[in-house]
């Protein structure tokens, strides 16, 4: 992985498209795991995974590579499957009666939970040169090793999230030659992605002002993409504390 | 105020082409899930889908309730919403 070259912040006024530069997919992927390591102990580490340069580049060019943390255990659930029981139904207008049975327990319903329950993924996130963004490659299969095909992983897809996945093209799952495995994986397709990041960032005019730690862009990015996976983001995540120590969390102005 | 379940105020800021609310401010229990108040705004704004985001720095997890991300991204004693059409740039 290469050292910080710039000091880390991308200039997110006027014209800023939405997209990350190699060098600073370096920094913000080793921000990134950094973080999730420390704050996500429950779940697999992130390790970035050098490719060796071949012999016609010269040892002073940045060594290519890519994020990656394997065999992410992952609960499916079935649709209607609610474990929440603390809900409160003092809203008139929402329908909570998936939550009304919380302490009936259903051996059946169990039992099909189960059935559904063992996933296991493969994440990697890999620069794209061409689109000058973050992409998702992920795998998934069963404990016995057998490989998921994309039907039994969008089964597995949160409902509220499949919604995204049917209707827009930021979600849209294909199957790809890994850039650097050279075998099938699926990926989220990043034709879409730079824009909903740079809508995202610069809605916030202080936001715009200030520029962008890198390492919030690919917070940011992995917040809408780890939903199709129902992976949560630590909170402390959110409020990174960038190379000066300032505290992000909280610090945006209210403009009101 | 209930201790037990307190209320929290959500302020729904539109971005890009989204429409905005006639009523841009909501109460809501602590209690609840993100996606409920996703789940408000779709049926607000007759959408079947929405790109919700908080303090122009994420997109919260539908899973997580209210009041922690209240506790976490508050600003001014209300919980700041923006959301955009997903349509119209997908």
């Amino acid at each position: 992985m290469t050292n910080p070259s710039n000091h880390g912040r991308i200039d997110t006024k006027s014209s800023w498209d939405g997209t990350l530069s190699w060098d600073e997919f370096c920094i913000a992927a080793r921000a990134f795991m950094e973080q999730w390591n420390r704050f996500n102990a429950d779940l697999p580490p992130f390790s970035w995974v050098p490719r060796p340069n071949p012999p016609w580049i010269p040892p002073s060019s940045q060594s290519e590579g890519y994020l990656s943390v394997d065999n992410v255990l992952i609960f499916g659930r079935t649709e209607e499957t609610c474990k929440k029981g603390d809900d409160k139904e003092e809203e008139e207008e929402e329908e909570f009666s998936c939550c009304d049975n919380d302490n009936v327990v259903d051996p059946a319903m169990l039992a099909q939970t189960d059935e559904v329950s063992s996933h296991h993924y493969d994440f990697n996130i890999i620069y794209n040169v061409s689109y000058r963004v973050p992409v998702l490659y992920f795998r998934a299969y069963l404990s016995d090793g057998q490989v998921l095909g994309l039907d039994d992983i969008i089964k597995s897809i949160p409902s509220s999230t499949k919604r995204l996945l049917m209707e827009s093209k930021w979600t849209f799952i294909t199957q790809e030659d890994h850039p650097y495995l050279n075998r099938p994986w699926f990926t989220l397709h990043p034709c879409g992605t730079s824009e909903w990041l740079k809508m995202l960032f610069n809605s916030d005019p202080a936001r715009a002002q200030g520029g962008l730690s890198v390492a919030q862009y690919l917070v940011a990015w992995f917040s809408v993409v780890g939903q199709l996976f129902d992976l949560k983001i630590p909170f402390e995540m959110m409020g990174y504390v960038d190379e000066s120590g300032r505290q992000h969390k909280n610090t945006i102005t209210d403009s009101s | 105020m209930d201790s037990e379940d307190p209320k929290v105020l959500i302020y729904f800021k539109a971005t890009g082409d989204a429409p905005i609310l006639k009523d841009s401010k909501i109460k809501a229990s602590g209690s609840n899930r993100f996606v409920k108040v996703i789940d408000h705004l779709c049926r607000q704004l007759r959408r079947e889908t929405l790109f919700v985001y908080i303090n122009s720095a994420f997109s919260p997890n539908p899973d997580e309730l209210v009041i922690d991300l209240y506790k976490n991204f508050g600003v001014g004693g209300k919980l700041v919403v923006n959301y955009a059409s997903s349509m119209a740039w997908g």
